[in-house]
């Protein structure tokens, strides 16, 4: 709102003799956040009635045993009930904890690696970098498809893509997607394939360190390897630190793939069952909906702890500069 | 904190809450029950399925409006995924169509949550007429004595083989009645002879478990309680570890494929296995599926024990403002004859038997001919059939499929299995 009251409007002519009138103006002031609140009513009224609302109803229904089917008026109040069960009696819950945080933590920094990594080798100025910038961002734009992770699945079948390539070398592969020990490993590897987008902005945080340094530290007789963790890490930080909370919280949201490779199921034996995937079966194949709130609140908490705490480490590792480069 | 003040909060929100959930019945649904016979009527119409039951539907509704031109349709249909996701979400909001399709998944589901309209009353007057049904159809779709939804096919567990595979090997084709140790035994040897496994392993396979189970004097259900032990399943998963150590069976990850109900995915289709268990209606399409001649016989052991299962019903939304229409649509979708010919076995097999006999002397696709030859064959030493299955069916479906594939991955043995699935299923019928 500073933004919107700083600025003159072109409905209101007075704007010109003094900012300082204003404080002392409050019909004015009033004016203003009127027309302000009229240009975001779109998204104000998208944010109300299929955000905002629907959550507190959801936080309502996780001290429910609504069960979507039923009467409104048979539904009961059952208080923490839905979060204790949660915690102590039901196995599959924990089961998809771990297989989330599996997934969360193993693909995130391989995608960032990846993500920096290429997007390093892209800053140079080579003839079609444009082209192969747009190739290795390409994936990302289909991000959450149903589509890519039908591929997906085909590749790592037991005819598929990736034992073709393998038969070259005389290994017989299996099929990838229906072994417990190895499906969620190809949505780990699904997941960081799409490292485009994290890609672009360290690009961009690329662009943003100046050449000087690179130079000095060549003076100074400084090797590659020693100018990357000294200069383009630390000036970097920032930017990595963006990627991170962002790709921190995708990672724990992963769903479409997942849903995709096992029917919904979470299977071949749970090992694709992410905390997502769990919630969507308790609420819409078992009727829980009061539990998958429970499920969904606690999801919500989870990951912003998960953001908090990385903000906090974020002081020991993230370098602002002051200067204005 | 919405703990320690619980009730304003509470009933501002349920006010909220139920004012948005409500709004479409308040709007909707506040005139008297079928006031229909005077006016114009739109009945509201769902199903899942392909484009080919959409048509064949279609047509079958429009004879009815010829026949009735004051009733029309609203027709919605998708494919399953998502299908039930979509109802329920109806009819949280008061919104069920009056009419949709649904299956023993989740009939006991809407049923015992006052979802359906209990069509007994219909039943008595004769307004929907089921005396030309088997008898076992009807009880397979009672619930808690209410008539929960018109069956509107027939099936019956089917083994499927592949005819064409066998015959090239000179392995003898399997029979109806063969035990399921012969059965197995067979498997070995077909694999032995084509290179191709001998048939798939259905420990995950709820239908088969349930077969053999009445085989052995159990029972899927009871009521609402479990009819089994957790002896009976490990003694099923023991059967079938002997099976996969026999190398009668495909590999885990192959089974797994076979897991999946779609129909393009059964590995008698694929050409991973000689066998699958499936419905037998499921022949006409599974043989759409591959070039190889196939060929359906009941499951192993004692045949009678299979009944006659409703494939799908549809049922009448209990807040329906047409019930008396949508009764009559349903009696003519299942006993017209002119229905019944346009619907074919899309469904099922007709549960009319007499329409089951037309569509079997008039049509020309053989594997349906050959379908309704043999589910006649077996229908004729049929028990009694069991109930629906009750609420939290669905999840144990799938408790079977994970503590069964536990088993097959060799990552439990059959008893550790066996403990995991029966605690699993029983509380989710106890839900």
């Amino acid at each position: 709102m500073a933004t919107t009251t700083a600025r003159p409007s072109p409905t209101a002519p007075t704007t010109g003799p003094a900012a300082s009138q204003r404080r002392g103006r409050p019909a004015q002031r009033k004016n203003d956040g009127v027309a302000g609140y009229v240009f975001l009513s779109p998204w104000l009224l998208g944010l109300l009635t299929i955000t905002a609302i629907p959550m507190l109803m959801s936080l309502y229904l996780s001290f429910t045993n609504y069960d979507v089917l039923s009467d409104w008026e048979s539904m009961e109040w059952v208080g923490l009930e839905n979060y204790r069960t949660m915690f102590t009696e039901d196995p599959s819950f924990w089961h998809a904890v771990r297989v989330t945080l599996l997934f969360a933590l193993v693909a995130t920094p391989l995608k960032l690696a990846a993500a920096l990594g290429v997007a390093m080798l892209l800053n140079r100025s080579f003839k079609g970098a444009g082209l192969f910038r747009g190739l290795f961002y390409l994936p990302s734009l289909l991000g959450g498809s149903v589509a890519l992770a039908i591929v997906w699945v085909n590749m790592f079948n037991r005819d598929g893509a990736f034992n073709q390539f393998l038969s070259w070398f005389g290994i017989e592969g299996k099929a990838w997607v229906n072994d417990p020990d190895f499906a969620l490993g190809t949505l780990i590897l699904l997941a960081v394939w799409q490292f485009g987008a994290p890609m672009v902005i360290f690009l961009a945080g690329l662009k943003q360190v100046p050449v000087e340094l690179y130079e000095a530290a060549s003076v100074d007789g400084a090797n590659p390897w020693r100018k990357f963790l000294s200069i383009t890490l630390p000036m970097l930080s920032p930017v990595i630190f963006f990627n991170l909370v962002l790709e921190t919280i995708n990672g724990f949201q992963g769903f479409t793939s997942a849903f995709v490779l096992s029917n919904g199921t979470g299977g071949p034996v749970d090992s694709t069952l992410m905390y997502t995937l769990h919630l969507y079966i308790k609420g819409w194949n078992e009727y829980q909906m009061g539990y998958a709130s429970a499920m969904a609140w606690v999801f919500l908490l989870a990951i912003g702890l998960v953001t908090a705490v990385v903000f906090r480490t974020g002081k020991f590792w993230v370098h602002y500069s002051d200067g204005e480069d | 904190m919405t703990a320690s003040h619980p009730l304003p909060r509470r009933r501002l929100l349920r006010g909220l809450v139920a004012g948005m959930l409500a709004l479409p019945l308040v709007l909707g649904a506040c005139g008297g029950e079928d006031s229909s016979d005077d006016g114009k009527v739109e009945l509201s119409f769902f199903w899942w399925g392909a484009e080919a039951r959409a048509q064949l539907t279609e047509q079958a509704l429009a004879l009815y409006t010829t026949k009735h031109p004051e009733v029309t349709f609203k027709k919605t249909w998708q494919a399953n995924q998502g299908y039930f996701d979509k109802l329920a979400t109806l009819t949280a909001g008061n919104d069920a169509p009056d009419i949709f399709q649904i299956d023993d998944n989740y009939l006991a589901e809407y049923a015992t949550r006052n979802v359906t309209q209990d069509l007994t009353e219909y039943q008595k007057s004769g307004k929907i007429d089921t005396s030309k049904f088997p008898e076992g159809l009807v009880t397979y779709a009672t619930v808690d004595g209410k008539l929960a939804g018109l069956p509107i096919g027939e099936n019956t567990q089917g083994l499927v083989f592949n005819k064409t595979k066998l015959e090239a090997a000179k392995v003898p084709l399997p029979t109806t009645g063969q035990t399921w140790e012969q059965h197995i035994a067979w498997a070995k040897d077909a694999a032995a002879k084509t290179g191709v496994a001998g048939t798939q392993d259905p420990s995950a396979d709820y239908k088969a478990f349930w077969v053999w189970l009445r085989q052995n004097g159990k029972e899927f259900y009871n009521g609402s309680q479990l009819g089994f032990t957790q002896a009976d399943v490990q003694a099923w998963f023991e059967l079938w570890k002997g099976a996969r150590d026999a190398k009668a069976t495909p590999t885990p990850d192959v089974i797994h494929e076979g897991n999946a109900t779609d129909v393009s995915k059964q590995l008698v289709v694929t050409g991973k296995a000689l066998t699958s268990w499936v419905w037998a209606n499921q022949m006409p399409e599974l043989q759409k599926n591959t070039k190889d001649a196939l060929e359906v016989i009941a499951y192993p052991g004692d045949s009678s024990k299979q009944w006659p299962r409703a494939s799908m019903y549809f049922s009448v939304y209990k807040g329906s403002k047409h019930k008396d229409v949508a009764a009559d649509v349903l009696n003519f979708l299942a006993n017209d004859p002119e229905a019944g010919k346009i619907l074919g076995t899309d469904r099922g097999i007709p549960a009319n038997t007499e329409i089951r006999a037309q569509v079997a002397a008039t049509t020309e696709n053989a594997s349906m001919k050959q379908t309704i030859a043999v589910v006649q064959e077996l229908a004729k030493n049929f028990g009694p059939a069991p109930a629906v299955p009750p609420k939290g069916h669905s999840t144990v479906r799938s408790e079977l499929i994970k503590a069964a594939e536990e088993a097959q991955y060799g990552r439990a043995t059959p008893a550790k299995a066996a403990e995991q699935f029966f605690a699993a299923a029983q509380a989710a019928i106890s839900r």
